[in-house]
């Protein structure tokens, strides 16, 4: 919310010159009761037709004066309205690509949730300025405009206003309230059907469909009496603005007698008086309500919602300069949470350039959680992680990115040129140094049936299989100059040949290479191995380790059992 | 043109006496509306004639009053009806879907969006039908009330509707062209947000956020260009609509002036002439409504396609001597002749590369699906577990408990049983925690689909790949743990794991859905290509 109304005052100049085009806007709103009046008074009434047809007129020209007034409204609300949204959208893709815990990543459908909520809080906007601003704008003008013509009774009019508009002010919160609760209700139905749902084949195996059904149906009947329990209160604020609105007329024609008896008050200056209060005092009020109870509410939670889908973002810290390219891990304890049982306990590791170390285990059992410590991403809970000698989460951002490149399973893909996508991470690089990283990890096939570094690629990799993708995204790191580079399954979509070919390619580069392994035959190119299962990592050569670990062993064997007697050598 | 979902909306409107009170109600207000501007004419009549009649102002007094109070009912009752027609719209298509089970017949997330979505649309049909009538009877109304005034004031009101109607078309076609390009420009940032947070990794292992929001952000000047030319656009359309009420209420205020020149009106007249113009443009407003009422009938539609599908014949298996027996099986395009027997007490490995029809068939033995063709053989309860469970009810415990009576010990000893109580009990409110407060990883979500299974204590076990999330230690640990809490039943386990299926009494391979082998483990194993199932094929 404070970020939202930072944003407006940031463009308190295109909001001045909306209120300026308001006041145009409102001189219908302070001349009509007055023209009107007068067209009877001096005119019709008078027997002159042709002034009161003039006088008419003046009002008609006036009303022209006023829809110009309210075009340019229109017009500039663009000069308010899309710069807030620009800013907004831009707060928040930068909140969620920076977020680092990647706890709450947006998927697809959460995207579009983003947008809509982002259009929500626009239309809002337009509809809060236009609204309350023409309320402002014509009270205020259909007021003077009264005080100008029946100013004796100017205070039965303002009175019962005031106090609507009081008592409404107080009934906002306790509807702002109910109002939430009906949006939280309506999510929570949502979110209970959803899960049902998306979990039928569960229920069926449970044979819950009735358990299923009073979950649902309870939300579903929450969700029906919260709405009509905001209705009620809509129905109060109708009330208290319908009386505030009307209570003035009444007052009015009450009270004015004995003034228009005494020549106090002119015929036209009544006439006047009604029609300032039914044709823009009136309008204006019942807009007000309206705009409050569903714009204004629409506007918070949306807000409130984009708020938590983009968190405030964090920089970078640190500034240790790593004296040489080596890793040392001593005594590495990491977790998910407190309470979880570690991933990695008690690993102690050394890495040096021209090491090539390959991490095995069951899938799920957090192997990942290698690559997020050797990138410096996060730190462990216990034990250091050290890159040349310094803790790698605390080196010097450029250092650290320069030095030590991922390739994750999914690959980054993004509509540009093929040479943009492969020069993510290495702008400066030239065409030959691109085509040649191409054919070290065996893309150049790829490269010519896509058409060249020229040619364009689709949203998300459109056209290419997960394989391919793969294979740009390999070239891509391959010809940066990091000293350091971890293939977290990345080549998982690739079939054995090619990744083999791929992990000879990264093998034969200078530096250290860590592959957390798809398929074991990863760990028979490696020169170390380690072995995620939960428990203590073991860590040595393929042929120490068939001969020290059962589950090694085991695992290989599942691998392929041909190679259970006699140790296949380990292949570079 | 009759719509499958009207049917529908009849019935929505006939299962409630609300809507003919709601009626009532708008009978009364409208009434009162209508005659208030006469009213008020008569009062600023009286106050002009510098008399003060108690009975005027009492009359105006009592049709405010009306129409307020009117208008508040009208509110409640509105909400009401609606409030009451969606939730009974959203039970009957949740019992419908429910009823149709699984496989499911309808998208999840297109359930949901019928579930959520269209039943409000369609729940909404009385109100928008009635809003529609009252501007409908409130504009005749006025016209009428205006001829009564003056046979002029009518002709030339009845003179502004046609151009009014016009408006409202010419601008649905202005901005349609503005209102495409935003869309598109906005789906596209989208997109390559979606892009970018599928490379989440890659953007944070690089540190490149930053850069690549501005590339995300690239097309943003676009969509403010797109979205100033609405406004423009906007700003056009309410000039002309900010012209088309003063322009009628010119007219009518002419020929109202003379009128009073020639003795016809009175000066409070003239007002009641201004609020009939202003009542009888109330219809222009409504235009939108009857898309609307096209809304609420498509969604009806949409809610009737599903209740209209009617739920598989569901054969009850014949009854066996404790063994399961397929015979013949086939599920269209998925199984093909499928034969086996697994004998009572057995442990049964079912293996095969992925698409082969392992979680189908597992599907089929405990009878989750129907089959097109063939028979099934089986006794006693069924009790499932998967690789991702859907965790349902209230809370963890209820999510083991769902669908059951189980009390608090049994589902905790079924926790114990699945290596999950530990995990469960560190959780901030234990088994009371609600299911969506609870972080579980998918190995723990495995371990509480098991103590679902277990809880129920079935005859037979059926796990799909449930265990593949455990590391081979834990896994052991719950094998040994199911053969205590769950002596001598008959298990039948989908697995990727040679070590599994080693320890299976009998192994069935399957592959492309036919049986391509049954045997122990060891038998199989001779077979390259059933080595390949495991390997991966290197």
């Amino acid at each position: 919310m404070r970020f939202y109304l930072s944003t407006l005052a940031g463009h308190r100049r295109g909001v001045l010159i909306l209120l300026g085009w308001s006041m145009l806007e409102g001189v219908p709103a302070f001349f009509s009761g007055k023209l009107v009046g007068t067209a009877v008074d001096k005119g019709f009434a008078a027997g002159n037709p042709l002034a009161g047809v003039l006088w008419l007129l003046a009002f008609a020209a006036l009303a022209v004066v006023g829809a110009l007034g309210q075009r340019q409204v229109f017009a500039r609300l663009g000069d308010v309205v899309e710069p807030m949204r620009d800013a907004l959208v831009t707060r928040i893709v930068k909140g969620v690509l920076n977020d680092p815990t990647h706890r709450r990543t947006p998927d697809a459908s959460a995207v579009a949730m983003i947008t809509r909520h982002v259009e929500v809080v626009r239309d809002a906007t337009a509809g809060v300025l236009v609204q309350a601003r023409a309320l402002l704008v014509t009270t205020i003008a259909a007021l003077i405009g009264l005080a100008t013509t029946a100013a004796a009774l100017i205070w039965l009019v303002v009175l019962p206003i005031v106090a609507a508009l009081v008592l409404f002010g107080l009934m906002l919160p306790s509807l702002a309230k109910r109002q939430r609760d009906a949006v939280m209700a309506d999510e929570r139905t949502a979110e209970a059907s959803g899960a049902v749902l998306t979990g039928l084949r569960d229920v069926a195996a449970c044979d819950a469909s009735d358990e299923a059904y009073e979950d649902i149906a309870t939300q579903i009947n929450q969700q029906a009496s919260a709405t009509i329990t905001v209705a009620w209160a809509n129905s109060l604020r109708a009330t208290v603005i319908a009386i505030g609105g009307f209570a003035p007329i009444v007052l009015l024609v009450a009270f004015a007698p004995p003034l228009v008896a005494s020549g106090q008050l002119t015929e036209g200056a009544t006439l006047a008086a009604v029609v300032y209060l039914t044709n823009s005092v009136n309008p204006a009020l019942h807009g007000l309500a309206r705009t409050t109870s569903t714009v204004v509410m629409r506007l918070m939670v949306a807000l409130k919602r984009l708020q938590e889908a983009a968190p405030q973002t964090r920089t970078e810290v640190g500034e240790e300069v790593p004296s040489n390219g080596e890793f040392a891990l001593r005594d590495v304890t990491f977790g998910w949470s407190p309470d979880a049982e570690p991933v990695l306990r008690g690993l102690s590791l050394d890495l040096r350039p021209g090491d090539h170390l390959a991490v095995v285990g069951p899938s799920g059992i957090g192997k990942s959680t290698m690559a997020s410590l050797l990138t410096g991403l996060m730190p462990p809970d216990n034990g250091r992680v050290l890159f040349g000698g310094a803790p790698v989460d605390l080196v010097a951002p450029t250092i650290r990115h320069h030095a030590i490149a991922l390739i994750p399973q999914e690959t980054y893909l993004f509509t540009g040129t093929v040479r943009e996508n492969l020069t993510l991470l290495a702008p400066w690089v030239t065409d030959e140094d691109l085509t040649e990283a191409v054919k070290k990890v065996g893309a150049t096939a790829l490269l010519n049936r896509l058409g060249g570094l020229d040619a364009a690629l689709g949203h998300a990799g459109e056209g290419l299989s997960a394989g391919e993708a793969q294979l740009l995204a390999l070239a891509r790191v391959y010809v940066t100059s990091a000293s350091v580079v971890i293939l977290d399954e990345a080549t998982s979509h690739l079939d054995p040949a090619a990744e083999a070919r791929v992990e000879r390619a990264f093998a034969e580069r200078e530096g250290i290479l860590v592959v957390i392994a798809h398929r074991l035959s990863s760990a028979l190119r490696a020169n170390r191995v380690l072995v995620m299962d939960g428990g203590k990592p073991l860590l040595g050569t393929h042929e120490n380790l068939l001969k020290t670990s059962p589950l090694y062993g085991q695992l290989m064997l599942a691998w392929d059992p041909t190679h259970h007697e006699e140790t296949p050598l380990p292949k570079r | 043109m009759a719509k499958p979902g009207d049917a529908l909306l009849f019935s929505v409107v006939r299962r409630d006496v609300r809507p003919w009170l709601l009626l009532l109600n708008a009978a009364v207000a409208t009434t009162a509306g209508l005659l208030l501007p006469t009213a008020l004419a008569g009062a600023v009549d009286m106050a002009l004639g510098g008399t003060f009649v108690l009975v005027t102002v009492l009359w105006l007094l009592l049709l405010a009053a009306t129409e307020i109070i009117g208008d508040a009912i009208g509110i409640v009752l509105a909400a009401s009806i609606t409030a009451r027609a969606t939730a009974w719209l959203r039970k009957r298509l949740s019992r419908h879907l429910l009823a149709l089970g699984h496989p499911p017949r309808f998208a999840a997330g297109d359930s949901v969006s019928r579930l959520t979505g269209d039943c409000g649309n369609a729940g909404s049909v009385v109100v928008t039908v009635m809003s529609l009538i009252i501007a409908a009877v409130s504009s005749v109304g006025s016209v009428v009330a205006l001829a009564l005034l003056d046979w002029r004031l009518a002709a030339v009101f009845a003179v502004s509707v046609p151009l009014a109607m016009l408006l409202v078309r010419s601008h649905m076609q202005l901005t349609a062209d503005d209102v495409l390009a935003y869309q598109e420009v906005s789906g596209e940032i989208s997109a390559r947000l979606v892009d970018a947070v599928a490379g989440r990794h890659t953007i944070a292992a690089a540190g490149i956020a930053d850069r690549e929001s501005g590339r995300v952000l690239q097309p943003l000047p676009r969509l403010a260009a797109a979205g100033g030319g609405m406004w423009r656009t906007q700003a056009k359309m309410m000039w002309r609509a900010g012209l088309l009420l003063p322009a009628v209420e010119l007219a009518v205020l002419v020929a109202a002036g003379f009128g009073i020149l020639q003795g016809r009106l009175s000066t409070g007249d003239v007002l009641a002439a201004l609020g009939y113009t202003a009542l009888g443009m109330g219809i222009v407003g409504q235009i939108p409504q009857l898309t609307a009422l096209e809304r609420t009938r498509a969604s009806a539609t949409r809610i009737a396609e599903v209740l209209d599908t009617p739920p598989a014949p569901r054969p009850t298996p014949q009854p066996s001597d404790g063994s399961i027996e397929l015979r013949n099986v086939s599920i269209n395009g998925v199984l093909h002749d499928v034969s086996l027997t697994i004998p009572e007490g057995a442990f049964a490995a079912v293996v095969g590369s992925s698409g082969a029809g392992k979680s189908t068939l597992a599907a089929v033995l405990g009878g989750l699906s129907a089959v097109d063709d063939g028979d099934i053989a089986r006794d006693g309860q069924v009790g499932y577990a998967f690789e991702r469970p859907a965790l349902l009810g209230t809370t963890i415990g209820r999510s083991i408990g769902y669908g059951t009576d189980a009390d608090e010990i049994q589902v905790r000893d079924a926790a114990v049983a699945a290596q999950v109580h530990d995990a469960l009990i560190r959780l901030p409110q234990g088994y009371e925690t609600p299911l969506s407060d609870a972080p579980l990883s998918g190995g723990e979500a495995q371990r509480i689909g098991l103590a679902r299974a277990i809880v129920r204590d079935p005859q037979v076990l059926v796990l799909d790949d449930a265990t593949a999330s455990l590391d081979t230690v834990t896994e052991a640990k719950v094998d040994k743990a199911l053969t205590t809490a769950l002596p001598g039943r008959t298990r039948v386990v989908v697995t990727h794991r040679p070590a599994t299926a080693a320890r299976a009494d009998v192994v069935v391979w399957l592959e492309n859905g036919r049986v391509r082998g049954t045997g122990t483990h060891a038998e199989l194993w001779d077979d390259e290509d059933y080595r390949a199932v495991f390997t991966g094929g290197e």
